[in-house]
């Protein structure tokens, strides 16, 4: 008990003297988790209000695929990008193992299965005169996706802070993508778990509670969005 | 006259059920039209066929002379006003919604605040445009959708039930925006109603739809059942007809057709029947009564006819009408 209260307040001396490695890997940490999910949103946002607001041959195979990656392992993630960047992997000459990029693209793919098949509850939930009004209003098919975003922004907004949530705690694909390399791609979660196998608990208690001060700022906003 | 919509051999089916069967339409420009029916005869999905937001399994539909595919070109589009039955308004204020629609049809920015005014003072509403929209009340509520949707100047206005669960002053607020719509030159209008008097109070024109089909019948006196030889049973009553198709299920007489006496009359007439007079109501420049028998009947006569009858509430009356007043289909 006193070595777990010493490490707690050793964490929080670290917090709040601002540590400067500490700080450098949170902020790796959150940088790689926004680009992740700002990607993931690009490319989810737009696929699954089109999916939501078309019929076409297979999309139920679509959907369960979609299932699938959800609850896909992320180790599983990291392993198949880890057979295609490696040096003898068919992008190894790409040069992308063990760098920034190739987390924030294992964080992106985590991410994106999630975001898109949140989206696409969030537009089947909107009322459903929604999109019949707009469409006799003259909507076309841009500016349909368009409006149907504004219309359902706080539940889409929703699905962006759940897709940072997972990025910002995914640990697996990190540690075998990203190397945990200190200053490059050295993340909250890999740094957790490096330095309690080091006995460095109080650093990893540090990193710890600035990621649960992340996940409870998100879940703050989460609860604010579903109220609004 | 322009043609505005023509529609041959249009077939609509939901869940292999068909719910429209209308094998010609044409509806002219200029002209204020009624789609008049039960809940659940296809007036809706009627409307959502003129609307091109509901394609047809089977048939054609010409717009203005020419031929639909499938979607309408952005040129067509901007000629429909559409008004659901429950018109759903997005957040924000009445003068949003409208820029939206005007925004949406790609029409100038520089013209819009203007526009926006002249839909407003269309509907009377010119004082609630900086009002939340999930504030309105239900007639306020559909004025605002018309106002929307004639806000970009459409040359047709479709609207689904617009007097549904609406008090008696919002009604007549609602007629004047439809008149005032209909009444400028070349607009044309079309809306869906169950109620025959506000049909026949608004319309130039009638449209009667019965279990999806199109059909000449007057609707006030309608039954369902089945024909047998020359005798259409409904359950409760069996009328004579002349007709002798196979597959007829509806039957409509006409309810000016009808000739009411207090005694039983010695005529040729095949259908005689005595009921019990339960209303007496003025209706226009003539009077409906509501006869009671086995099945309820309407029946249109002259007030000078109401005079010699000397009929009071209650009164046994007998209905005799011919088999050519009866139409089934």
């Amino acid at each position: 008990m006193n070595y777990f209260t010493e490490s707690l307040l050793a964490a929080f001396s670290l917090i709040i003297s601002l540590d400067a490695d500490i700080f450098r890997i949170v902020v790796t940490s959150v940088s790689i988790s926004i680009i992740a999910t700002l990607i993931a949103a690009l490319l989810a946002i737009p696929a699954g209000v089109s999916m939501a607001l078309n019929s076409f041959t297979g999309k139920a195979t679509l959907q369960h695929l979609l299932n699938t990656l959800m609850s896909m392992p992320t180790v599983v993630i990291g392993l198949l990008l880890y057979g295609m960047f490696s040096r003898l992997g068919p992008l190894g000459s790409w040069g992308l193992l063990y760098t920034p990029t190739a987390v924030i693209i294992a964080e992106t793919i985590l991410v994106f299965p999630i975001m898109m098949n949140l989206t696409i509850v969030a537009v089947k939930s909107a009322d459903p005169r929604l999109i019949p009004t707009l469409i006799s209003l003259g909507a076309r098919p841009y500016s349909l996706i368009v409006q149907v975003v504004k219309a359902t922004r706080y539940a889409i907004l929703a699905a962006l802070i759940t897709g940072f949530g997972r990025a910002i705690g995914e640990v697996g694909a990190a540690m075998m993508l990203g190397g945990n390399i200190q200053g490059f791609t050295r993340t909250m979660t890999t740094a957790i778990a490096l330095e309690t196998s080091k006995g460095e608990f109080e650093r990893g208690l540090a990193l710890g509670l600035i990621l649960l001060i992340i996940a409870f700022i998100l879940n703050f906003a989460l609860s604010w969005l579903n109220k609004s | 006259m322009k043609l505005v919509y023509e529609l041959n051999n249009i077939t609509l089916e939901q869940q292999h059920k068909i719910i429209l069967n209308i094998p010609q339409l044409t509806i002219a420009s200029g002209q204020c039209v009624a789609l008049l029916g039960e809940n659940g005869a296809g007036k809706t999905s009627l409307i959502n066929l003129l609307a091109f937001t509901t394609q047809p399994n089977h048939g054609s539909i010409r717009f203005f002379g020419q031929p639909i595919r499938s979607k309408l070109s952005p040129s067509q589009r901007c000629r429909i006003g559409l008004v659901h039955q429950q018109p759903f308004l997005l957040p924000g204020t009445v003068a949003d919604n409208i820029r939206l629609a005007l925004s949406l049809q790609g029409v100038k920015r520089s013209d819009i605040p203007e526009l926006i005014k002249q839909a407003l003072k269309q509907v009377n509403l010119t004082n609630l445009a900086d009002q939340a929209a999930n504030t309105l009340s239900g007639g306020e509520l559909k004025r605002v959708a018309i106002a929307r949707a004639i806000a970009y100047q459409p040359d047709i206005l479709l609207l689904d039930e617009p007097f549904s669960h609406l008090d008696h002053r919002h009604i007549q607020q609602l007629e004047d925006s439809i008149n005032h719509f209909a009444q400028q030159s070349g607009k044309t209008v079309v809306f869906s109603t169950h109620d025959r008097f506000q049909a026949h109070a608004l319309a130039s024109s009638t449209i009667n739809l019965v279990a999806g089909n199109i059909t000449a019948a007057p609707l006030l006196n309608l039954y369902h059942g089945q024909l047998n030889q020359h005798f259409f049973d409904t359950g409760k009553m069996k009328f004579h007809v002349t007709s002798t198709q196979l597959y007829a299920r509806h039957l409509a007489v006409d309810p000016r057709e009808i000739i009411v006496s207090p005694q039983p009359l010695q005529s040729s007439m095949r259908n005689n029947f005595f009921g019990r007079l339960i209303l007496v109501a003025e209706e226009g420049h003539a009077i409906r009564l509501t006869i009671e028998c086995a099945e309820r009947f309407h029946v249109i006569i002259s007030p000078e006819a109401l005079v010699s009858l000397n009929l009071s509430l209650g009164d046994t009356v007998w209905l005799s009408f011919k088999s050519t007043a009866v139409t089934v289909f």
